[in-house]
């Protein structure tokens, strides 16, 4: 809707211009960053920690690699996730199940923060199809990727999807894609998925549905709804599952993956 | 209670007087017949007797037997003077003429009137326009339009470019209440906000009440803009118009019977799509972009007491992007009006109002099986009943009683394919009242006191839902049958006003004043949008309240040439709302689930120096303010600056008459940039670089300043046909004014490289022509 806006405030103001201005922007205390998915089909725990830096400047993101990270299912059994690499901890084989709830640990100097997540069933994909689009709407010329999959009835649902092209994989959160069922509950759904990578002839492309709980799929809208800048007059952080003020989400979900070429 | 007792006891005293008689009557433009609302009619001989007409040109004065003289005046016209022998009630109709001084633009006399209504009157903080006042005023693509010269007033900051909303003395934009005819108007703006909904040829003149808001009005809690459409020439049949770079406006106007009854018929329509089509980009070609709207109203006399108006506005935005996609908004009100004399000390007038604010949106080419579209409403029916009581010459009392039933469609939407539900959000109904006595009290000669007291009550009521929601934000629905009471609202709104006259050249004034607010626009974007959503209190949202305390000292110089006033306020507001973070406002029954809940304050100090005499007049303005906000969800309960927090705000308005067929004008306005938000940091998350925020409204975006120049040709008049051109520049130095700024990485290839600002301006040098004309 808001884009729609201000494509019509464009149209009325044929004099407006665009220039680059200095900006002089505060510098906050770096914070905890933590990224933490559970996914299912991979039976795989991957966590990674960050800091905040300054919103002008190159530098890198500075990673954290001392410390613990511990995972909870809930018969209250942990499990150590083990550093790997440059601020990632992983754990392999870790197997999943479907609707229980998972918590995650994470010590850092003597500091604890903790998220827990609902690990959903996952929705089967049905296939996953292509249509030519003429271009419209702000959007190119080009192959539109549509997504088939029927919601189940009388659950509330979330979802997300992910593209792969060519085994690169498309996680940037503006390039994610979330839907809930409050207004599709039990339908077969087809969302063409406008948007998304640029994908061309002969191009492998990997969908990847996601079945998410809701504190996710509100994150995934808030974080998206602010990237690259904000039209809101209060824009905030995306609210995050983290207690003691950590950044970022922990995601337990489940999903189904499809592939196809295209002509 | 003790207001009312008080008020019996000053009654009584003063009607114990004998051998007294009453004269009254109406006050009226000579040339067309104009009722005259807010004209003055004093006794030469004797110090502060005098009455105001009301908003139908009626007054009504009560005096000894004997000779008098009575000075008449209003503000825009020749004061007049007529002797009469009192000695019997009688009935003595008025008429002013406009100054010979902007008939003949020539020689100009400087007149040794009175003109001191600002010092003298009680109505604290009202500020009057006439479109005849703005006439020269620069204008955004010459398009006169009184809300935007109003915003060129002290304590008035309009919202901003692309923004008809303005906020009055640190208030909200839903704050301000919008009439016309005694109608409310949701949303007053065209275009997005480039223009407002009032076609100033269609406008008697717009009253805008910043603090001791009178006792008559209710429902917003920061101010009243009460704008009064034209009767209709009652003399003679009359035609005018303009046709403009973007619209093209046309009236009629004219007796029904001479003397008896008049109508006038307006309309406007914008064509900003003609020059769509001269684009070269496909998109913009198939895109359509317009707005109209029709005002029109007739009054008819019964006879010597009765009198009935009818009027109406019907205006609709309407833009289209090829088949694709439409959207389309406006409002429809009508006001029936029954005006009665019943005795000539007591005037009576009884509306019936209906207002509508409604928006769509479709998306798809209507009737393929993948459209849809969605749509909202507000609906207000009213019905009122107000009396004007000129119980002596020291006391007039106004009181009366009204009930609107509100409709709220906060959304449906409709059509749909396969994948989609149809889902229509349950309706709201609710049913506000208001009830109101207020005196206007002259306690000797120098002490003028306004004080009244107001009861308001909102009844949520059925069929519909009561939310609760639990902490984590889950709600129990509870269901209510049809008129079953869901939540009642109601207080008390106690209205003071005092003016004390120290001499004939200076006063001060204070005032108090409790507004209660029971509907409320929730807005988390930084432009108006029509898709902003009106939320009836309810058991969740509680009414806003409003206190003020104001005070000011007037001071007239040189002969009334030169008015300085200097106010200073402070208000207190309860109960405001914002959105909760990322909170889901679209197509939502539990919106009220999405707020939270805070309070407010504002103070500040206004000055203005107006010149209201000579060939040349205008204002200096300045105001010192500062608005904040305290939520305890944001920002862990610390206070913040509200995005209206300006806090040095100027406003220069110059008009020059330079011969007898230019005038010239200039305006130039200051402000301190805007509260907003921006990031102090920045993180990684999906490998997706994002800002973070540290503070609300914790930064401020540039100044903005900007001049505007107006020049206006009158040509020669000839008998039946005046016509002129105006020619105007916007931002005439081309000053790039933030509009928007926005973050983007420097390079579009790298979204997680470094970051940059960016600065949209809007509006840079915009020339534009208007003709305009009249023909009689």
């Amino acid at each position: 809707m808001k884009n729609i806006l201000y494509i019509l405030i464009a149209v009325a103001t044929f004099s407006s211009c665009q220039k680059d201005i200095d900006l002089d922007l505060n510098s906050a205390n770096p914070s905890i960053v933590i990224e933490a998915n559970y996914a299912a089909e991979d039976s795989t725990v991957s966590v990674r920690i960050t800091k905040t830096v300054n919103y002008f400047g190159s530098e890198a993101v500075p990673t954290v690699d001392n410390a613990t990270v511990t995972i909870t299912d809930q018969n209250g059994v942990s499990q150590s996730v083990p550093f790997s690499s440059n601020g990632d901890y992983t754990l392999t084989n870790y197997a999943p199940q479907l609707n229980t709830i998972y918590s995650l640990k994470v010590v850092i100097g003597g500091v604890s923060y903790s998220a827990s997540s609902k690990m959903a069933s996952p929705v089967i994909m049905d296939t996953i199809a292509y249509d030519w689009f003429e271009g419209g709407f702000g959007f190119d010329e080009g192959f539109v990727m549509v997504i088939n999959f029927l919601d189940p009835a009388d659950t509330v649902n979330f979802y997300a999807a992910r593209f792969t092209v060519n085994g690169t994989e498309f996680n940037r959160l503006d390039e994610g894609f979330t839907q809930d069922d409050a207004l599709t509950d039990g339908n077969y759904q087809s969302r063409p998925l406008f948007g998304g990578p640029q994908v061309d002839s002969l191009d492998v492309v990997g969908l990847e549905l996601l079945s998410i709980d809701q504190a996710i799929y509100n994150y995934l809208n808030e974080a998206a709804s602010i990237v690259g800048g904000s039209t809101s007059a209060a824009p905030g952080n995306p609210t995050s599952n983290w207690d003691n003020d950590a950044l970022g989400y922990f995601s337990a979900y489940s999903s189904s993956r499809q592939e196809v070429t295209l002509p | 209670m003790k207001y009312c007792f008080i008020l019996l006891i000053t009654l009584s005293s003063s009607s114990l007087l004998a051998q007294n008689f009453t004269i009254s009557g109406s006050v009226k433009d000579s040339t067309n017949g104009e009722d005259l609302y807010g004209a003055s009619v004093r006794v030469k001989e004797l110090t502060n007797v005098g009455a105001i007409t009301n908003a139908y040109g009626f007054y009504s004065l009560t005096l000894e037997k004997g000779l008098y003289t009575l000075v008449y005046g209003s503000s825009g016209f020749d004061q007049k003077e007529v002797k009469i022998e009192l000695d019997k009630d009688m009935s003595i109709d008025l008429e002013l003429n406009v100054p010979s001084e902007i008939q003949e633009l020539g020689d100009v006399i400087v007149k040794a009137e009175k003109g001191n209504n600002n010092i003298t009157s009680a109505e604290m903080n009202v500020t009057k326009l006439t479109p005849k006042d703005i006439e020269t005023i620069p204008v955004l693509f010459g398009e006169k339009d009184i809300m935007k010269t109003l915003q060129l007033t002290p304590g008035v900051k309009g919202a901003g470019e692309g923004n008809a909303g303005f906020f009055v003395r640190g208030g909200g934009a839903d704050q301000n209440l919008i009439l016309l005819d005694e109608a409310p108007v949701y949303n007053a703006s065209h275009l997005l906000g480039f223009f407002s909904v009032f076609n100033s040829d269609a406008i008697k003149d717009v009253a805008l009440y910043k603090s001791g808001i009178p006792a008559e009005y209710g429902g917003r809690a920061s101010s009243v803009m009460d704008v009064k459409m034209r009767d209709g020439n009652k003399k003679q049949f009359e035609a005018s118009g303009g046709i403009g770079l973007i619209s093209s406006r046309l009236t009629v106007e004219g007796p029904i019977v001479k003397d008896k009854g008049s109508f006038i018929i307006s309309g406007r329509r914008s064509y900003v799509d003609i020059f769509l089509k001269l684009s070269k980009d496909e998109q913009i070609q198939n895109t359509s972009l317009f707005f109209y709207d029709l005002n029109m109203k007739a009054n008819y006399k019964l006879g010597e007491k009765d009198r009935i108006f009818l009027s109406g506005y019907f205006g609709r935005d309407n833009f289209g992007f090829g088949d694709d996609f439409g959207f389309n908004w406006g409002n429809a009100t009508g006001t029936l009006r029954w005006n009665h004399i019943i005795n000539q000390k007591l005037f009576s007038n009884t509306s019936l109002v209906y207002s509508n604010f409604d928006y769509a949106f479709n998306i798809g080419a209507e009737g393929e099986d993948d459209s849809f579209g969605v749509q909202s409403s507000i609906q207000d029916w009213n019905v009122k009943q107000d009396f004007t009581y000129y119980a002596n010459q020291n006391n007039t009392l106004k009181f009366g009683l009204n009930g609107i039933h509100h409709t709220f469609k906060p959304g449906a939407l409709t059509g749909g394919n396969e994948s989609f539900n149809e889902l229509v959000l349950d309706s709201r109904y609710a049913i506000e009242m208001g009830a109101y006595i207020q005196n206007t009290h002259k306690v000797g000669n120098r002490l003028n006191l306004m004080y009244g007291l107001r009861y308001s009550g909102f009844n949520l009521i059925g069929d519909g839902n009561r939310y609760d929601f639990a902490e984590n934000g889950t709600a129990t629905t509870t269901e209510f049958d049809k008129w079953e009471t869901i939540k009642y609202h109601n207080g008390l709104e106690p209205r003071l006003s005092a003016s004390y006259l120290l001499t004939e050249k200076n006063s001060i004034k204070m005032s108090y004043n409790r507004n209660f607010q029971y509907l409320h626009q929730v807005s988390n974007s930084t432009s108006s949008s029509p898709t902003d959503i009106w939320v009836p209190s309810s058991n969740n949202v509680n009414p806003q309240i409003a206190d003020q305390i104001a005070a000011g000292y007037y001071h007239n110089l040189k002969d009334n040439m030169y008015a300085l006033s200097g106010e200073i306020y402070y208000k207190f507001l309860q109960n405001q709302i914002d959105y909760k973070n990322g909170a889901n406002s679209f197509l939502n029954d539990e919106v009220e689930g999405e707020f939270v809940y805070g309070k407010g304050r504002a103070y500040g100090l206004e000055i203005q120096l107006r010149k209201t005499k000579g060939r040349f007049t205008g204002w200096i303005s300045y105001t010192l303010s500062r608005s904040l906000r305290t939520f305890d969800q944001i920002d862990g309960g610390k206070e913040f600056s509200a995005r209206q927090d300006r806090i040095h705000d100027i406003a220069v308005v110059a008009m020059f008459k330079i011969n007898k067929s230019l005038a010239a004008s200039a305006t130039w306005i200051y402000y301190t940039g805007d509260a907003v938000t921006f990031p102090s940091g920045g993180y990684s998350v999906n490998n997706t670089f994002i800002p973070l925020y540290t503070e609300r409204n914790g930064y401020r975006m540039p100044d903005y300043h900007r001049l505007d120049l107006g020049l206006t040709w009158y040509h020669k008049e000839k008998k039946r046909f005046e016509s002129n051109m105006n020619f105007s520049v916007y931002n005439a130095y081309g000053r790039e004014n933030a509009f928007s700024i926005t973050f983007e990485p420097e390079d579009p290839d790298a979204p997680n490289g470094p970051q940059k600002a960016v600065q949209t301006t809007l509006f840079k040098l915009i020339p534009a022509i208007t003709w305009n004309f009249n023909i009689k």
